[in-house]
């Protein structure tokens, strides 16, 4: 539905089934996976996904440090580590690394090993 | 997402559900929470609970075949009319998926966490894990179950799991139906016709199935209040520590006389070591009316390995978990007296 009728093709589709996080978007600030979501769940709710991350067309503190820090190789789970990774700055603007690995826990990286996606996220909390 | 043909019918209030579960109940209509596991389940061909239970065979148990690649039996002696019958039964309803999923994010009295002035906990079904894992008053006096939610999948699974899910699904390795049981948690299951309470502990039947009947919903689930000198525990033992299914988990709950003092009563739930979740009963006979001290606790362990029946799969094997039993169940004996307050 949010990729094929909407056209917003930023969230992925990795594994379909809960495991990956890549489909992650915000639904009412809450990071949820949105491959085991019906559209109908969705009713009424304010969904977020990476696309209304940029700001006047610029990216956003977050997107800019993931590109400057090397926190993306493939980008096929960008998407959703970025969507995470916001609510959890709304919830708690400095988290310590522990918090920040607990919250990314859901989201599979296959390419960086973390460390970089990590230290994007712990760049603008300000650590 | 692709997913068979189903009509979804999204209730207003709970009386409304109600009266659909019981006006679709024979056409199959299933209860959609979070849809973690349920989602999952309509994407493979198969959903158990419309699998025929089978007679057995040479190979299998009666009621073993969940589905058809469990057992290849009849290509080999396909002759017998039963065994024909029987497999048209299993073919016909591979691709048979509920007619209807009834969703009930709408029902907001259904999500919550309260506690009344007797003390008591009540959960709503539709409460998310993230809920019970991120209450004060849970972690506070009813541990097990916050550690449990901790435990649970990912934030991502927690954040759209719901309780009442968890424990409907009815698997032996689920993270909030174990200490459920060891906290003595009792269902409230209500239908058109009227609501009974069912203890968490006899709820589940098999794996995946429960005492629940056709037009039934589990509304909340309630614990007792914990006594004065009371405290427990939960450990998922498992090879990952996020999206991780337990190969044991063990949740303790306590009540002493005084910190330190003799046992006046423990319940001990064991998961992923059995069809269900098991409260493990020989542990009270050992422990009730001792002091927790080292040999006894040893004692302790050593019966709740007894009561466990784990078979072998690609988690572990039944001996390494059997082992694990008593180990786990020691530990967390030993954490849930030292919460009340006490050294061993
Ligand atoms: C990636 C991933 C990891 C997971 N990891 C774990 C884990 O570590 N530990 C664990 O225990 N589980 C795990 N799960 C399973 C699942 O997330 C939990 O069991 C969850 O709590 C189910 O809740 P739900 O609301 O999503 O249930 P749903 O999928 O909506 O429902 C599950 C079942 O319960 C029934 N049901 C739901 N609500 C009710 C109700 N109120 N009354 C009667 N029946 C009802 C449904 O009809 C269905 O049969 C995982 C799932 C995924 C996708
Ligand atoms: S696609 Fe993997 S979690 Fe949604
Ligand atoms: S950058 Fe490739 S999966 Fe994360």
């Amino acid at each position: 539905m949010v990729r094929e009728d909407l056209g917003l093709t930023g969230s992925k589709k990795g594994c379909g089934i809960g495991d990956c996080g890549a489909c992650t978007m915000l639904v009412n600030g809450v990071a949820t996976f949105s491959c085991m979501m019906l559209a109908i769940q969705a009713d009424g709710c304010v969904v977020e996904t990476v696309e209304s991350l940029a700001e006047n067309g610029k990216l956003n503190k977050l997107q800019q440090s993931f590109v400057d820090l090397g926190a993306i190789q493939c980008g096929y789970c960008t998407p959703g580590m970025l969507m995470t990774a916001t609510e959890l700055l709304r919830r708690n603007p400095h988290p310590s690394e522990k918090e920040i690995r607990l919250a990314l826990s859901g989201n599979l990286c296959r390419c960086t090993g973390y460390q970089k996606i990590v230290d994007a996220i712990k760049a603008v909390a300000g650590e | 997402m692709i997913l068979p043909r189903f009509d979804v019918l999204v209730p207003n209030s709970v009386d409304e559900a109600f009266a659909m579960l019981s006006r679709y109940a024979e056409k199959g209509i299933r209860i959609l929470a979070g849809g973690t596991d349920l989602l999952v389940d309509l994407r493979r061909p198969i959903i158990p609970a419309a699998i025929p239970s089978c007679e057995g065979c040479a190979r299998h148990k009666s009621g073993s075949i969940r589905s058809t690649v469990d057992c290849g039996w009849w290509e080999s002696d396909s002759s017998r009319e039963s065994d024909r019958a029987l497999l048209t039964k299993v073919q016909d309803s591979i691709h048979k998926y509920p007619e209807y999923i009834i969703s009930l994010h709408k029902l907001k009295e259904l999500r919550g966490i309260a506690v009344n002035e007797k003390v008591n906990l009540r959960v709503g079904a539709m409460t998310t894990i993230t809920d019970i894992e991120r209450s004060g008053i849970i972690r506070e006096k009813w541990t097990a179950l916050a550690e449990g939610a901790d435990s649970l999948g990912s934030p991502l699974v927690r954040n759209r799991g719901t309780i009442g899910g968890n424990i409907a699904n009815a698997r032996p390795a689920a993270d909030t139906f174990i200490p459920s049981v060891a906290l003595g948690g009792v269902l409230d299951i209500h239908s058109e016709k009227g609501s009974r309470k069912v203890p968490v502990d006899s709820f589940a039947s098999a794996p995946g199935e429960t005492v629940m009947e056709k037009g039934e919903m589990i509304t909340g689930i309630e614990y007792p209040a914990p006594p004065e000198f009371s405290g427990s525990a939960y450990y998922k033992l498992a090879n990952r520590k996020a999206l991780e299914i337990c190969n044991v988990g063990v949740a303790v709950w306590i009540a002493l006389e005084k910190p330190g003092g003799p046992v006046t009563d423990i319940r001990v739930a064991l998961g992923a070591v059995g069809p269900t979740p098991i409260l493990a009963e020989s542990v009270k006979e050992v422990l009730v009316g001792k002091k927790p001290e080292d040999a006894n606790i040893k004692k302790a362990a050593k019966a709740a390995r007894e009561d466990a029946t784990p078979i072998d799969d690609h988690r572990g094997s039944a001996w390494y978990r059997s082992m694990m039993v008593e180990l786990v169940t020691d530990r967390m004996i030993r954490l849930a007296v030292e919460r009340v307050g006490g050294k061993v």
